[in-house]
């Protein structure tokens, strides 16, 4: 469409929008604006004070976090019991997926390093909306179905790269 | 003591006696307007109860259908304008065919024939008394038929004065439960993601997911209730206007909403219908069909082998005891209402509290498993 009429259609203020805002993030990247505003109707939005637990790690797990703004720090525990930090996440990053499809315990514990607002979705409210709109819900989780496949084949990669690694160094570089 | 500090310890004194003075008084103000805002709420909200339970009892039933057209991509509030359009036209489409209901006249037959009925009763009452008083003449000081025809003489003045006023509230009624289910089933949900958005973030998951399952559980078993009511009802009705008795529409009626009530309720919805056909008929194949109708139809196969395991979960399941204490409790609270809603009350909170332990029970298998794999 030309630049000029795409201009007179846009409505005003979308950029500002959460609708806008899903489309950003990754796993929602294909939606289309009518499944992005229904996807708004599902989203709870939560403000955290820096240094609040988002969830803590062995918690039981009902859903995904996208970070809308602010900051917030992932850590794990090691053998030891120490906490050790494994990312530092960012205004449109998301944690937490996993637990979405199943009630699985939480793998590390999160918690906001600043003044931070999170937009969670949980499964609970997919559930309902499978049941309600199949249609618009299983391109919710087909999206979110993408992502963790590709991650799934990243860490067999790498899992594939380690056991190999004792007899060529260099496997895990390339 | 110096002056001063004399003085300044009066000045503490005095200071703390107006402060208790004026705690005491805001007190006891408090107290007083809080019961007559207790009252005032009381008063305001009296005649709402029974419209707010119908339009729940009607949401519940039609949130199905609206969510069937919502699912052919039409919006909710459309969805339920064209539910409550469908349901217009089919209720204009029987009343055309069968004809409008003739109240009037059903009421004044009522009329006459109530009394009839418990005379009748209170004759036969009459005479197992007497063959009672013969075997056992202590009894004698026990007015039962008496006690009977008063009960009844009262029921009747308050069927005969309630009638005319209830008139005018079934009329509001017409008005009120389909605005109110009609907001219920628009905004139901978005005033529940309101309330549990409030919840502090440490608690929101659980609270969401606990929601979740108590709320999935409490609209299939009171959905399972109703359903029950009705083709209880209609089945009595239609296997009663087989016979030559009369008031069969009510009677289904009676035995539909009295099934509400586990044990007891069945049972006390025979009564009306097995005294009139006594009475009417006289005890004959009629009386007996009658009888198998509300027992054998009614209640053992259609209620026990086919609603109850289709439609209601065993978690619902009430201890016969709890459905007694229900009742009475319930009785108390709102009469004759509170008797047949106090069980599904109970039963709602019954559910309530298993979901909550059944969550908190997997929530704390989960955390065996996390302390288990690291170790």
């Amino acid at each position: 469409m030309n630049p000029f009429w795409s201009n007179i259609f846009r409505k005003p203020g979308y950029e500002g929008t959460l609708a806008y805002f899903l489309g950003t993030v990754p796993p929602f990247s294909a939606l289309g604006r009518r499944d992005l505003n229904f996807l708004e109707t599902l989203i709870h939005l939560r403000n955290y004070h820096p240094g609040e637990t988002i969830f803590s790690e062995g918690d039981i797990g009902s859903g995904m976090y996208i970070i809308r703004s602010g900051g917030v720090r992932i850590d794990m525990k090691d053998e030891q019991g120490q906490n050790k930090v494994q990312a530092n996440l960012e205004a449109g990053d998301f944690f937490g997926e996993i637990a979405l499809t199943t009630p699985m315990p939480r793998i590390g514990t999160a918690t906001a390093t600043e003044q931070t607002v999170l937009a969670g979705l949980f499964r609970a409210d997919v559930l309902d909306a499978l049941r309600k709109h199949p249609a618009i819900a299983s391109k919710i989780l087909l999206g979110l179905n993408r992502i963790l496949s590709e991650r799934l084949q990243h860490a067999g990669l790498r899992l594939h790269g380690l056991s190999y690694a004792h007899l060529e160094p260099s496997y895990e570089e390339q | 003591m110096t002056p001063q500090v004399r003085a300044s310890s009066r000045h503490k004194n005095l200071v703390l006696f107006v402060v208790l003075t004026a705690g005491i008084a805001s007190g006891i103000t408090i107290f007083s307007s809080a019961s007559t805002v207790a009252d005032w709420l009381q008063t305001a909200t009296n005649g709402l109860f029974l419209p707010i339970l119908l339009s729940l009892i009607v949401t519940f039933l039609l949130d199905p259908l609206v969510l069937f057209f919502e699912r052919a991509q039409i919006s909710r509030t459309s969805s339920i304008f064209l539910v409550y359009f469908i349901l217009l036209a089919l209720l204009g489409l029987i009343l055309m065919l069968v004809g409008p209901p003739n109240w009037q006249s059903m009421y004044d037959a009522l009329r006459a024939d109530f009394p009839r009925y418990i005379t009748r009763v209170l004759e036969y009452l009459n005479n197992l008394m007497t063959s009672l008083y013969t075997q056992f003449p202590f009894l004698e000081n026990y007015d039962i038929a008496g006690k009977v025809s008063h009960g009844a003489q009262e029921f009747l003045g308050l069927v005969l004065l309630g009638t005319p006023r209830s008139a005018m509230r079934i009329g509001s009624l017409f008005l009120l439960v389909p605005l109110f289910s009609f907001f219920f089933l628009r905004d139901s949900q978005r005033i529940m993601r309101t309330l549990i958005s409030l919840t502090p973030n440490r608690y929101f998951e659980m609270v969401l997911d606990i929601y979740d399952h108590v709320s999935w559980q409490l609209a299939n078993f009171i959905r399972g209730r109703i359903m029950e009511a009705l083709l209880i009802g209609i089945v009595v009705w239609l296997g009663l206007s087989l016979t030559d008795i009369r008031y069969a529409p009510l009677l289904g009626a009676i035995a539909g909403i009295t099934n509400l009530v586990p044990y007891i309720g069945p049972i006390v919805g025979m009564v009306p219908g097995l005294v009139i056909a006594l009475v009417d008929l006289g005890i004959g194949p009629q009386f007996w069909w009658i009888f198998c109708v509300y027992l054998l139809i009614g209640q053992i196969i259609l209620d026990n082998f086919i609603l109850i395991p289709i439609l209601i979960s065993r978690v619902s399941n009430l201890h016969p005891l709890w459905v007694i204490l229900a009742i009475v409790m319930g009785g108390k609270l709102y009469g004759i209402l509170g008797m047949i809603i106090g069980v599904p009350i109970a039963s709602i909170i019954k559910i309530t509290l298993i979901e909550i332990r059944h969550y908190r029970s997997s929530f704390n298998l989960s955390q065996e498993i996390m302390l288990s794999r690291r170790e």
